[in-house]
């Protein structure tokens, strides 16, 4: 009887299992691939929104602050969206006619939202919570990247769970002053724009009360800081007064502060994590931090 | 390992396995033939009656002889069990109850397949796709001290017929999302019950009734008010003659003053006040003693003795002043130092936690309880004892206890009677405390909370009349369901045609609302302004937290439509009310607003009246015949009369001690159930004077024999989607001459068989046997350790220790009772695998005191509310998948007839060691930490291996989709810090995770650590005792610390090494010795 098989059939058989073994694997690279790119974070896109709000011109080009729009950031676990009113507040002056803000004025006239599309949406299992990282030193630009820099809002980081953690590993690498917090241009410190800190020392206040923290050296600069970041200002002092001639006016005392100069972020990092009193990698990893 | 073997291995398994679905295969054949018979016991059905009674006549021998031959304690959870019956030994060798794992849903395993495959392939490409974009929908103009993610909290009070509950409402942005009791309010210090949690539910109702009807057509409330305006402007000339309102109790101050107002205009006017569930016998008794109507206030902090004639006063809210009658009654059982422990003495008909609570309960045939009330009055020098009333020596023993006990105890004691008793048994009540001298310490009488008392029942019957009568054109009938809640003799359906125009404002379209011209749809309180009392009188003000979401109208609406001003709103309406009060105290303007902040308007308490009561004699029945038979009405537990049967909370909320679910059921003792030739499940027909209904039998320990008691509230016919149809309505043998029991009924079997949803034995496994058999299961059957019963859960709860208790004395002589008996041992902590972590910082962790324990409920409903819990409906809980993350077992001990029971809160341990975490084959289930054992939902693929390895049974599993993700209302209902599970997901309790996140990161935001008593669990924050406590033990300065640190404290099968979080503090009981004695 013939064979069935003719001898290439083995080089065949060869071939397809390593095409097999190829193709399962070219198959998992891609899906890995496939599940972190754009299109799945949809990161880096550009949503259809109903009015083509520009975060650089707002930021950058008119200096708004972002609480003016995302007033509960500090308090809430919502950054907040701005209402209508917001837009309204100075769109009622000036641009009062123009097409782009149409819907907006719609809004206003009818009592019904303008509708957003959300950039930045997580699962609905996640459990973010803006407050805590804006009070624990982790600016606005950490997670959002240069808004400032957006004519269009889009999202600049994956917002996957491995993005997350690579910072609730390592908080140190991201953490900046609490006041440099909607600093959006926030490189962290180096040697030609070193940072100093001092502490305060005062338990049980708020963390943003904790630590005094200053671009300016506090040495060579004192009359441009303010009053309570003066260095060794212990006791009382004399401030002129609007009722002039009712002579001196008696300050709290403020502890002598001792200000500690930072050049990399590392360093600056391992000391906001003791002042801010992070919690530890392995309680930032647990679980129940983001899923409830 | 040769490949021979493994091959033989694979081939067994795979024998083994065919069999079992044969099986299933064969069980679920039966079941879908006849659905209505029992799949387990399908042939007893077809068996003479002959073979039934010895059936059950021998699981009643065998139980007794079980019981016979037992020394110490003995704790049993079913009457099955306790007899060893072939189905419990079945149920025992299975992990999960019959059919658990079984697709119950009309759809075939083979259509089941099909989907499966459909979706299987549809998972590959759903995994990689995006989520869908989401829509922000901001304000236009945001108010100005809304923080979005903030809840706020409003106080408002939830008007109940027997008093209402003052409350803390949490609201998330403006959504009411959880009901709780108002902390600083003296009557309730910020705990609830199980009703009110459960009217959240009621709020977000999609089955509330959403429009005007006229006749059954859509109309508007100007429509309405044109017709009613018309004919009041007829009326005012014969004084409103033939206008009558008809309503529930009216507790709302202002509403009696609209209706006083209104009377002015209409002097002929009437307004009837019926509850199914009333106060009847407290005023008639009152009336007679005192020659006015007046509530009584119980103060059990300074009570050393209390009696209970009836009262359920630790149960529920169906009990005037139950928060603070429990809050009171547990201060007193906690051991506090300095706290002397009191004695609870209960009489009861129908077996209760109450009773079940008490150091000695009595149970009392319901017709014998004014005897005995008599009985002990006389006792104690008032009146003469009853004649004819013929006691057994324990019921004398009993008597002579108590009296003694009284008496000795004259001024520190109290005596309560239930309100579901006989006016005999309040005027006995009234005459025993006045003679001890109790009153105006332990009892106060003072005016009614309620503005316009009356004995209902008489107004409903005549109000039938007159409607027969032809003298009613107007019937406005006002948050009452008369065509199902009236006395089934006086025919009130019928009467009701006579009326011209039937108007009927309510929450619901209900059988009434079917009856009315017009129907108004009411609205909820959550969403309205009004005003109520509390136990002590003190006025809350009720504030609306929603605008109604369907424009719903109030009782103060319609009535104010008849006065001057008929525009008012409801708000101005209760300013005016409280306008003098309020203003003498200062600004008007600052004082409403203070009482609105607090949730009550400080010193507007009922002062205690003095005048003595003057009682000619106790007027009590004839002793009753031994053989007759009394039927037992009672408001349920669970749906009260049925103003919340479309609640799902609610159904499904296991009763206390019978832990059924989603029905009602003829409660009897097993006597009186071998006496009817019947077994559990069995439909009877229970007549009283000709009328009769069917209901199935179910077996309560320690009910009182030739009585039945039933539920009130079910077999509604137009409830909604979720209560109609459930359970069978009672009502048509009450009547209205016999509201609280009726005597002379018959009772027979008719043959049909009915399916209850019992989660009590739900949670049978059979690890101890299986273990000490080495794994035989066939050996574990028949396993008898130390000549004890097969190894049984309950069992356990002796031989394991999951029940420890002792009496007050034994406590005294060894404190540490609760660590020392057998299988006691805790094995070392270092008996493990895996190296132990270290918790440095925080370590929650939860303590239950088993004395406080009343086993009412309030938790599971509040956990509901917290956590986002699924309702499953009855087919489901039938099958064991009730996902309730907290249950409550019940362990009886003792005599069948008259058994001790402790009720145990049960969930999940937060094991140290959890055996569910190592099982986990993807992660889902991993320890924080803090030393939570963390649920990660969105890793769970529901292998369910931790819920085969939890020796708690405290892990449930979303079989099937349980959550509502459709029904927009509920949406806003939703806690938004909890996920909502989806299908396949295993969930349990988390230690309401969400609460302590939030403390956390408000700790750290202040650099401070987490103060004890700042993270509160929500079954601790409902808690009406404070049995329960949360926090963290590392801090040895915490509550839970201190509790832990107990000599009482144990953990429930410690053995295990599973180093459990939750421990329980062990009960101690404070029996008389007299009756110790003669037990």
């Amino acid at each position: 009887m013939a064979q069935i098989f003719d001898r290439s059939s083995n080089s065949l058989a060869r071939i397809s299992l390593v095409l097999s073994g190829i193709i399962v694997i070219s198959l998992g690279v891609t899906l890995n691939y496939l599940q972190r790119s754009p299109w799945v974070t949809r990161q880096g896109q550009r949503a259809d929104q109903p009015v083509p709000f520009s975060h650089r011109h707002h930021v950058q080009g008119l200096g708004l602050q972002c609480q003016y729009c995302h007033t509960s950031v500090e308090k809430s676990s919502y950054a907040g969206i701005p209402p209508t009113k917001t837009c309204i507040n100075c769109h009622a002056q000036i641009w009062t006619n123009a097409d782009l803000l149409a819907p907006v004025r719609n809004s206003w006239a009818t009592g019904q939202s303008v509708v957003w599309t959300k950039v930045h949406d997580l699962p609905d299992y996640v459990y973010f919570n803006h407050s805590v990282h804006v009070n624990k030193g982790i600016g606005c630009s950490s997670c959002h990247g240069r808004v400032d820099e957006m004519p269009l809002m889009y999202q600049e980081n994956t917002l996957q769970m491995e993005w997350c953690l690579n910072c609730h590993r390592n908080p140190a690498k991201n953490l900046r002053p609490t006041s440099q917090i909607y600093q959006m241009a926030w490189q962290g410190p180096s040697s030609s724009a070193p940072v100093w800190c001092a502490s305060k020392d005062v338990p049980g206040v708020p963390t943003a009360q904790t630590v005094n923290c200053t671009l300016k050296d506090p040495a060579s600069n004192g009359a441009q800081l303010a009053a309570l970041e003066i260095p060794s200002l212990a006791g009382t002092y004399q401030v002129a007064t609007a009722s002039a001639g009712s002579g001196a006016v008696s300050l709290p005392a403020a502890a002598a502060l001792h200000y500690t100069k930072f050049t990399d972020q590392d360093a600056l990092g391992k000391y906001l994590i003791v002042q801010y009193h992070i919690r530890p990698p392995h309680e930032l990893t647990s679980c129940d931090t983001c899923h409830r | 390992m040769s490949s021979n073997g493994g091959t033989g291995n694979v081939f067994e398994m795979g024998g083994s396995e065919n069999m079992l679905h044969e099986a299933q295969d064969l069980n679920m054949a039966k079941e879908t033939g006849s659905a209505t018979v029992r799949a387990k016991q399908p042939e007893a059905a077809k068996q003479p009656e002959a073979t039934q009674q010895s059936e059950s006549a021998q699981v009643i021998e065998a139980a007794q002889a079980r019981l016979a031959g037992m020394t110490g304690k003995r704790y049993w959870r079913s009457v099955d069990e306790l007899a060893g019956t072939p189905e419990f030994e079945q149920a025992l060798q299975r992990e999960f109850p019959q059919h658990a794992s079984e697709w119950v849903d009309p759809v075939s395993r083979r259509g089941f397949m099909k989907l499966m495959g459909a979706s299987l392939a549809l998972a590959g490409l759903t995994g990689c796709t995006k989520q869908p974009e989401e829509p922000i929908y901001p304000y236009v103009k945001q108010p100005e001290d809304l923080v979005l993610g903030k809840p706020v909290y409003f106080a408002t009070a939830h008007p109940f017929p027997m008093g209402s509950v003052p409350l803390l409402v949490k609201s998330e942005a403006y959504r009411p999302i959880k009901v709780d009791g108002n902390p600083e309010h003296p009557m309730n210090h910020g705990t609830t019950d199980a009703y009110t949690q459960g009217t959240l539910l009621g709020l977000y109702d999609p089955d509330r009734s959403q429009r005007v009807l006229y006749r059954g057509e859509n109309r508007q409330y100007a429509n309405f008010l044109t017709d009613f305006s018309a004919m009041l402007s007829a009326s005012s000339a014969n004084g409103g003659e033939s206008l009558y309102f008809l309503s529930g109790t009216v507790v709302s101050p202002t509403l009696a003053a609209q209706w006083k107002q209104a009377q002015q205009t209409y002097p002929k006017a009437k307004w009837v006040q019926y509850d199914a569930v009333n106060r009847d016998s407290a005023r008639a008794a009152s009336k007679a003693a005192f020659g006015e109507y007046v509530d009584a206030q119980y103060k059990l902090d300074v009570a050393d003795i209390v009696l209970s004639l009836d009262a359920d006063f630790l149960s529920g809210l169906w009990h005037p002043g139950f928060l603070k009658l429990a809050g009171d009654y547990a201060k007193r059982r906690k051991l506090d130092p300095g706290v002397t422990m009191n004695r609870l003495y209960v009489t009861e008909s129908t077996p209760t936690t109450t009773g079940f609570k008490a150091d000695h309960r009595l149970s009392l045939r319901a017709s014998q309880m004014e005897g005995f009330a008599a009985a002990l009055a006389a006792a104690l020098g008032v009146g003469s004892a009853p004649a004819g009333y013929a006691w057994t020596p324990a019921q004398t023993a009993f008597l002579a206890a108590v009296a003694k006990d009284l008496k000795a105890n004259a001024g520190k004691s109290v005596v309560i009677p239930g309100e579901q008793a006989s006016p005999a048994v309040h005027l006995a009540a009234i005459a025993i405390n006045q003679a001890l001298g109790n009153v105006g310490k332990t009892v106060v009488y003072t005016e009614t909370i309620a503005p316009m008392p009356t004995e209902q029942t008489a107004e409903i019957r005549q109000l039938a009349d007159d409607l027969r009568a032809g003298k009613v054109d107007w019937l406005v009938i006002l948050d009452s369901n008369p065509v199902y809640s009236a006395p089934a003799d006086i025919e009130f359906k019928k009467a009701l045609g006579h009326a011209k125009v039937v108007v009927h404002l309510g929450l619901y379209p209900d059988e009434t609302a079917q009856m009315a011209d017009w129907h108004i749809n009411g609205a909820h309180y959550l969403e309205m302004w009004s005003d109520v009392r509390a136990y002590d009188g003190t006025v809350s003000i009720v504030q609306p937290m929603i605008d109604p979401l369907y424009g719903g109208k109030s009782a103060h609406e319609i009535v104010q439509a008849m006065l001057t001003s008929p525009d008012l709103s409801a708000y101005e309406a209760v300013r005016a009310t409280w306008k003098p009060a309020l203003s003498a105290k200062g600004d008007f303007d600052f004082q409403w607003r203070k009482a609105l902040h607090d949730g009550w308007i400080a010193d507007t308490a009922f002062a205690p009246k003095t005048a003595p009561a003057k009682i000619a004699a106790i007027p009590v029945a004839a002793a009753p015949d031994a053989t007759a038979m009394e039927v037992i009405f009672r408001p349920d537990p669970t749906i009260y009369d049925g103003r919340y049967s479309n609640l799902g909370w609610m159904q499904e909320l296991p009763k206390p001690v019978t832990n059924l679910s989603w029905d009602n059921a003829a409660l009897m003792s097993i006597q009186m159930l071998s006496s009817l030739q019947a077994v559990e499940g069995d439909v009877i027909e229970i007549t009283v004077q000709g009328r009769k209904i069917k209901a199935p039998a179910l077996v309560v320990p320690g009910h009182p024999d030739q009585s039945i008691s039933v539920y009130l509230g079910y077999g509604r016919r137009n409830a909604g989607r979720v209560g109609t149809g459930t359970g069978f309505d009672a009502s048509p043998i009450r009547l209205a001459s016999a509201q609280l029991f009726a005597t002379g009924a018959t009772a027979r079997r008719t043959g049909d068989i009915y399916e209850f949803a019992i989660t009590k034995s739900h949670y049978i496994d059979h690890r101890d046997a299986i273990a000490r058999t080495y794994g035989d299961i066939e050996a574990a059957k028949t396993f008898k350790p130390d000549a004890a019963p097969t190894s049984l859960e309950a069992n356990e709860a002796q031989s394991r220790g999951i029940i420890r208790y002792a009496t007050l004395e034994e406590f005294r002589k060894n404190p540490n009772f609760a660590h020392e008996g057998e299988n006691y041992a805790t094995p070392s902590k270092d008996v493990t695998l895996f190296p132990n972590w270290k918790y440095n910082e925080n370590a929650w962790a939860l303590t239950i005191d088993m004395n406080s324990c009343t086993g009412c409920n309030a938790c599971i409903v509040s956990c509901y509310a917290e956590n986002n819990i699924a309702v499953v409906g009855k087919e489901e809980v039938r099958i064991g998948r009730d996902m309730q993350w907290i249950r409550i077992d019940t362990y009886f001990e003792g005599d069948l007839n008259a058994p001790r029971a402790h009720f145990q809160p049960m969930t999940c341990q937060q094991c140290e060691n959890a055996p569910c975490e190592q099982v986990c084959p993807v992660g889902a289930t991993v320890h924080t930490p803090e030393g939570l054992n963390a649920m990660v939902y969105n890793r769970c693929v529901g292998t369910r291996y931790c819920s085969n390895n939890c020796p708690y049974k405290v892990r449930r599993f979303n079989w099937l989709l349980f959550s509502d993700y459709e029904t927009e209302s509920l949406k806003l209902m939703r806690n938004p810090d909890v996920t909502v599970r989806s299908r396949g997901v295993m969930e349990k309790c988390t230690y309401c995770v969400q609460r302590i996140s939030a403390a956390k990161i408000r700790a750290d935001k202040e650099n401070r650590d987490v103060r004890d008593g700042e993270i509160v669990t929500a079954c601790q924050q409902a808690c009406p005792t404070q049995a329960i406590t949360f926090g963290n033990k590392n801090d040895k300065k915490s509550r839970v610390a201190q509790l832990k640190a107990q000599s009482r404290n144990y953990t429930v099968l410690a053995d295990e090494n599973t180093r459990p979080r939750t421990s329980y503090i062990a009960g101690v009981i404070n029996p008389n010795p007299d009756l110790m004695e003669n037990a």
